[in-house]
């Protein structure tokens, strides 16, 4: 398809008197990973509920795929993935049983669930109930679940949260290959690190507004401060002093702690996605 | 690759899932196995005939009673047909599941009907009194017999009769722990015996047979305790369906894997439509296992007993839908499925007394789904004297069932 494969425009939701969206815009292209931030109640989770088609939006157009998604219409469903940060799988069926259940909602006659496992290095579990999967094991089928329809848009909640690194990485790798397989992906996140290696963009959303929406390294360059920490011997202990590469002079005073003979090491410093999230929000995100 | 799906084969690929999540969980099989053993096991080994006997006690003897006839009438000069009318009398002969115990006095007679006195019955048919209180022994190889009603005739009954005497008073003793119908029904009886022995009716009133007996007559044939509990066991498997269902969508709910089924095309009306033919089709099926296991279906009834069972398993579904959305937890799931259940239960017991139910009884939903269950299996009820009770039953099964159907949705979006 051309154009957005998601396309959002002054979207709002409210619970009650609660307003969780307040007028949100933005867009994702194919093969795009959009990463969202924002700590809990920020709306994160109220949007792509929307977007999914779990809620109807009070106002404002979203469209998924060309879809609008107050519509109510199943061909949108048939074509999204979602993995959810609860891990609502069927406790009592296999993982293979859970993959060819959901397979067959969408139409699919022969899945290929173990090669969906497999991907998600699950193959050899394929026949064991999940109740008997650990918790990354567990995350690991949530996302294979959301591979089995072969979605152009995938909807990811939190899919690396409370992994171990190494499970984190093998996940992030392969929502990476579904990216360049050319699904969009609409990513939210607490993990910083994980925005900022796995999103192509990055939409910083609180109290129900997006904030800030560029790439990861725009944001820095836009929002954070550079500078350089170098550390010298000052007799038995360490001395540290951090320049800042944008000041008057730092140039000169850098070149000279350079040339020290007690110069151990030199760091570029750049500001994180948190702390930028901070100075734009005034608080964390783990709030 | 996907392609577009139907609406029906949504609902068969959720259906699918519903009976492998019901298969895998060990307490819906447990349940399901325990009322598929326990029931056939507790109606048989229910008795399946009825004790209709009543036991009457008399004095004076027949015996006597005739033999002091028949020298009262040879001085007032009767014929010899008359006389011979008199060995046609026999009490119990004629009355169906009536035994007959003579007594020597009317004290004793008294005694043994109030209790005080015990009277057994030897192996070798003798007859023998024991004064418990004055320290009788208890007779070997005896079997104690215990008259229901005792009726004391006056002296010379027969013949005051005969010489048309109008104050004769007929006295019938009966135990305190008698019903009201037997008491009544006796004191008929001991005016047909009157009349029988006097030859002419007494002045006083037949009572109407049909305010005694209740629906067919059944004598020689009551309803066995077997009977009275086919339709009660019927919709105990019901109501145990619907602890299983509710759990089923309890845990579908609290752990919201309908979320992930509805960003599929699956819609709310699917997963509704799937659990409703689930639940029903679960319920259904069980009941006529039970049902090939006790009997109770006839040529005549088993379409109505079908229906009413088709009835009673979506109503029971309507339920489970309630209450597997109102539950948070397997705590409160199991406070709102008594709360439900225990009510639903009462006509079921109920029915299961001689009588007619409270009002109040009536009212409940079950009521007339079990109404019509022990009609048509017990008293061979047909459609057209159940046109009533299907019908209410139908309202209350619109009215619980949206209500399930309602709730489970509104909770399901609201997840």
């Amino acid at each position: 398809m051309t154009g957005p494969a998601i396309s959002v425009e002054n979207l709002r939701f409210s619970y009650g008197d609660l307003e969780a969206v307040k007028g949100i815009g933005f867009e994702v292209q194919p093969g795009e990973i959009l990463g969202f931030l924002g700590p809990n109640g920020a709306g994160k989770s109220t949007t792509i509920k929307m977007l999914t088609g779990q809620l109807t939006p009070k106002s404002g157009v979203a469209r998924v795929l060309g879809i609008d998604v107050s519509t109510d219409d199943p061909a949108l469903q048939a074509r999204i993935g979602v993995c959810f940060e609860e891990k609502n799988l069927y406790l009592n069926m296999s993982a293979k049983e859970n993959l060819d259940f959901y397979a067959s909602l969408f139409g699919i006659k022969d899945p290929d669930s173990i090669e969906v496992l497999r991907r998600v290095g699950l193959a050899d579990r394929a026949k064991d109930r999940v109740k008997t999967f650990s918790k990354g094991m567990r995350q690991r089928m949530m996302i294979s679940r959301a591979f089995i329809n072969k979605p152009d848009v995938l909807f990811l909640d939190e899919p690396t949260d409370g992994l171990d690194p190494v499970t984190s990485a093998s996940i992030r790798k392969t929502i990476r290959e579904e990216a360049e397989r050319g699904a969009a992906v609409l990513l939210t996140t607490h993990d910083m690190f994980e925005a900022d290696e796995l999103s192509d963009r990055v939409a910083f959303i609180n109290e129900g507004r997006i904030v800030a929406l560029d790439t990861a390294e725009n944001l820095k360059l836009k929002y954070g401060t550079r500078s350089v920490k170098v550390r010298l011997r000052d007799g038995v202990g360490v001395r540290e002093e951090v320049l800042p590469l944008d000041g008057d002079g730092s140039s000169a005073k850098l070149a000279e702690l350079a040339a020290s003979p007690d110069l151990m090491t030199i760091h570029t410093e750049e500001a994180t996605l948190d702390q930028i999230f901070i100075q734009l929000t005034g608080r964390g995100l783990e709030g | 690759m996907s392609r577009p799906i139907s609406r029906p084969a949504i609902v068969w690929a959720l259906l699918k899932k519903e009976l492998t999540a019901y298969s895998r969980d060990l307490v819906f099989l447990a349940l399901t196995l325990v009322v598929l053993v326990a029931v056939p096991f507790i109606f048989h080994a229910l008795p399946d005939s009825v004790d209709e006997s009543i036991t009457l006690a008399m004095y004076p003897s027949m015996a006597e009673m005739v033999g002091d006839a028949r020298d009262a009438l040879i001085k007032m000069g009767a014929t010899e047909e008359q006389l011979a009318e008199l060995d046609d009398i026999d009490l119990a002969a004629e009355e169906e599941g009536l035994a007959l115990v003579e007594f020597e006095s009317e004290e004793q007679l008294r005694s043994v009907i109030e209790g005080s006195l015990e009277l057994w019955e030897t192996e070798g048919g003798e007859t023998v009194f024991r004064d418990k209180e004055a320290g009788d022994e208890k007779p070997k190889d005896a079997e104690r017999i215990k008259p229901d009603i005792g009726i004391a005739f006056p002296d010379e009954f027969i013949a005051g009769v005969a010489a048309g005497k109008r104050d004769l008073t007929v006295t019938v003793y009966s135990q305190a722990g008698i019903g009201e119908e037997i008491q009544t029904a006796m004191q008929s009886f001991v005016r047909e015996a009157a009349y029988q022995i006097a030859g002419r009716e007494l002045p006083v009133g037949m009572p109407d047979e049909a305010t005694i007996i209740l629906g067919d007559d059944r004598v020689g044939d009551q309803v066995t305790m077997q009977e009275r509990m086919r339709p009660m066991l019927l919709f105990m498997v019901l109501l145990m369906e619907t602890f299983s269902m509710a759990s089923l969508i309890s845990t579908e709910v609290l752990q919201r894997t309908v979320t992930a089924i509805l960003v599929t095309p699956a819609r709310v009306s699917d997963f509704l439509a799937a659990k409703t033919i689930f639940g029903t089709v679960m319920s259904l099926s069980q009941a006529l296992i039970i049902l090939a296991f006790v009997g109770g279906l006839t040529a005549t009834n088993w379409s109505l007993i079908l229906t009413v069972l088709v009835m009673g398993a979506i109503m029971f579904t309507g339920i489970a839908l309630f209450v597997g959305s109102a539950g948070k937890d397997f705590m409160g799931q199991l406070f709102y499925a008594m709360l439900f259940t225990v009510p639903l239960l009462i006509p079921a017991i109920s029915v299961m007394f001689p009588g007619t139910a409270a009002p109040w009884v009536k009212v409940l939903p079950s009521y007339p789904i079990i109404k019509v269950l022990v009609d048509a299996t017990v008293y061979g009820g047909t459609w057209a004297d159940a046109w009533g009770m299907l019908a209410y039953a139908a309202l209350w099964l619109v009215i619980l069932y949206f209500a399930g159907l309602f709730a489970l949705k509104r909770k399901v979006e609201t997840l």
